[in-house]
């Protein structure tokens, strides 16, 4: 098939005789259907063909981006809008390389505008039903009938246009291919359904489906390289978490150990690719703040957080105890398994006494002496059982960070205990681990950006003016800046600039052909 | 960039004596009535060629001038056109055997605005003037050197000898369907 059309377009384009050749095959097919023609049939092809108009295909993709952001899929939109236009693009400089004229020798009875090779009408409609199907439609048998209905919408406008002898055959078979398999690509490359599966649930796009295939390999690779016997996998916290999937794992039980949980983080390439956005993100708004250099691979993403928990979990501070990493896919799905907290809850949800906010304090007391920072001190990362205060998700944690991120991990956490009591008992309790002077420097540091945006918002839903009262009760202290300038900064800056302003130009020059 | 910003015109010349005729034949497929179909004899100085919109039931050219601006004239070949507002002129010269031309008047220089009607058996290329505050209406005698007609007979016959294949429409046999 596909020689089939390249040797067509070789022959249109470069060979005047092989033109010829293809006209007659192409107008000898268009008589037999002509011979179909009634007025009564004439009629119903006319209106069928109305789905080749412009109006039918603006509908189509102005409804579809509509419900894209309507539901907020940013990336499925970004892919339907990059393959509709690349389609269209690719349709109009085909069509003007072949310049090849509408059907000769038969009597052509419906509207046409520009050349007829690909059938642009029949890339629209196809690369706009295409991308509906994978921007919009659930995967498996909704998807696999909306397949089924658009296939037969094509074939159907396909027949429209060769009854109306308005697309050659080849035409309307090229235009046809071309719009299905550049989206279908797009999508299927872009958007692959195991990691960014099309749903109507509530949850982050991060977070990959553990059930099917995926579920099957998680539980194989578990048994094979940790020796658990997985009995259930169950996403666990995921409105918390948006840089990995969150899984609670129930094992069974070994000769050495019960049946117990295990909390385990899946990670994929499209976490990696989230973490170098996110960085190159920081390092336009910010300058370098901190080590913004990306991961290179989802295995060195997984090594990391795993060399992090075992560090923290030697140094004595209340983390998991790290049991290792579990590959699912060699160089694409990681998964890192740790002990889970049975019975903590988020330390939002719990209680807390002196003893709590002297066990916060001191878990940044014991990073400060050991030349560590957690950088995201958070609510959704401090749990409380038994009124211990433990530590969670560790990826960001940073060897001898710089003074300003320490500083910045203690305001963090007094501002989080505050949340939970008062700014005064915390000030009060702080003053036994730390220094006037660390915790003023601590405030002048956390502004902005320095804080999690769930401990932002916590902040922001109490009411109260933590920030304030802390800085009324330290030394006055000036605010450190978080914005760094240098030239990696500005060349950075300006490169996305550039960027930005060349799609806003090819989206802007194509705007016609798209729109 | 990769398309024009005007939406989908082609690059094609419908350049009278071409090798390859197709923008000439797409252009006669456009208006199956005309027996002449308008291309472009030769650019005087400072004109230039800017895309080309064709569709069934009209084609349309677009020159640039570098003194007149950007498509200072647009030349529309249709099945019929309305030249109620128009006057008859005599074609002078270069007149073509078969072609009425009227014309009326819509601006006077400094920006001078015209409509000139070329009516044929079958068709009419209407060919509107739309110069740039200042440009001098003499530049439109420039610009009609640019153009010329080629018979729909010749691109029949061109058409059945390069896929032997009817050009369906007036100067050709009957089409089937």
């Amino acid at each position: 098939m596909v020689m089939y059309f390249l040797s067509v377009l070789i022959g249109v384009a470069f060979f005047q005789p092989l033109g010829g050749i293809f006209d007659r095959f192409d107008t000898l097919r268009l008589r037999w259907i002509a011979n179909l023609r009634t007025d009564s049939l004439t009629d119903v092809v006319l209106f069928v063909n109305l789905l080749a108009s412009r109006w039918t295909i603006r509908a189509l993709r102005w409804g579809t981006i509509a419900a894209l952001v309507g539901f907020r899929r940013w990336r499925h939109l970004f892919v339907f809008l990059a393959s509709i236009l690349a389609a269209e693009i690719v349709a109009y400089q085909i069509s003007t390389l072949l310049g090849r004229s509408r059907p000769l020798g038969i009597t052509i009875i419906a509207p046409w505008e520009g050349y007829s090779m690909p059938s642009r009408p029949l890339v629209g409609l196809a690369a706009s039903l295409v991308g509906i199907v994978y921007a919009l439609v659930v995967q498996g048998r909704p998807r696999e009938i909306a397949k089924w209905i658009v296939g037969g919408v094509i074939l159907l406008l396909v027949f429209a246009r060769l009854y109306l002898a308005v697309d050659h055959p080849t035409d309307a078979a090229f235009g046809a291919i071309m719009g299905i398999a550049i989206p279908l690509v797009a999508f299927r490359w872009y958007t692959p359904n195991d990691v960014f599966p099309v749903t109507y649930r509530r949850g982050k796009a991060a977070h990959l489906d553990v059930g099917g295939r995926r579920g099957e390999a998680i539980r194989r690779a578990v048994q094979d390289q940790l020796g658990y016997e997985i009995l259930q996998i169950k996403p666990i916290g995921l409105e918390g978490s948006g840089g990995s999937t969150p899984l609670r794992l129930r094992v069974a039980a070994t000769e050495d150990e019960p049946e117990q949980y295990l909390f385990a983080k899946l990670y994929a390439k499209t976490h990696v690719r989230a973490d170098r956005w996110y960085k190159l993100g920081r390092s336009i708004l910010y300058g370098a703040l901190e080590d913004e250099t990306p991961f290179q691979s989802v295995r060195r993403f997984v090594e990391y957080e795993d060399y992090t928990l075992r560090l923290l979990y030697d140094e004595g501070l209340p983390t998991p105890r790290p049991y290792g990493i579990v590959e699912i896919t060699p160089e694409r799905e990681y998964m890192i398994v740790m002990e889970f907290f049975d019975g903590a809850v988020e330390i939002g949800d719990a209680e807390i006494d002196d003893a709590g906010i002297d066990e916060g304090l001191q878990i940044v007391r014991k990073m400060w002496d050991e030349g560590l920072a957690h950088r995201d001190i958070k609510p959704a990362n401090l749990m409380v059982r038994d009124g211990k205060v433990l530590v969670i998700d560790v990826f960001f944690v940073q060897v001898r960070p710089s003074p300003w991120r320490q500083a910045v991990d203690l305001a963090n956490m007094m501002l989080v205990l505050a949340v939970k009591s008062d700014a005064k008992r915390v000030y009060e309790h702080a003053l036994e681990s730390f220094t006037e002077d660390d915790i003023a420097e601590a405030f002048a540091a956390a502004r902005g950006v320095a804080s999690p945006t769930q401990l932002r918002s916590m902040l922001k839903q109490d009411g109260r003016d933590l920030v304030g009262e802390f800085r009324a009760l330290a030394p006055e202290r000036k605010a450190v800046s978080i914005q760094r300038w240098s030239v990696r900064r500005i060349v950075r800056t300006a490169g996305v600039l550039l960027l930005a302003l060349v799609a806003l130009l090819v989206v802007a020059n194509n705007w016609a052909v798209f729109a | 960039m990769l398309v024009p910003a005007c939406g989908g015109l082609y690059p094609q010349e419908p350049t009278c004596g071409a090798t390859n005729a197709n923008a000439l034949i797409l252009t006669a497929q456009a208006v199956p009535s005309a027996t002449l179909v308008p291309c472009i004899a030769e650019f005087p100085s400072g004109w230039s060629y800017d895309g080309s919109r064709i569709g069934s039931g009209s084609a349309q050219f677009f020159l640039n001038s570098d003194r007149a601006g950007f498509h200072a004239l647009e030349i529309t070949l249709t099945g019929s056109c309305d030249v109620s507002n128009a006057v008859e002129v005599t074609a002078g010269a270069g007149a073509i055997p078969g072609v009425r031309v009227y014309e009326e008047p819509i601006s006077l220089p400094p920006t001078f605005q015209v409509n000139r009607y070329l009516r044929f058996p079958g068709g009419c290329v209407t060919n509107r003037f739309r110069f740039a505050t200042g440009a001098a209406a003499t530049l439109a005698l420039e610009a009609q050197q640019a153009l010329s007609f080629v018979a729909r007979s010749v691109l029949v016959k061109r058409a059945k000898e390069e896929s032997g294949l009817i050009l369906c429409g007036a100067e050709a046999p009957p089409c089937p369907g």
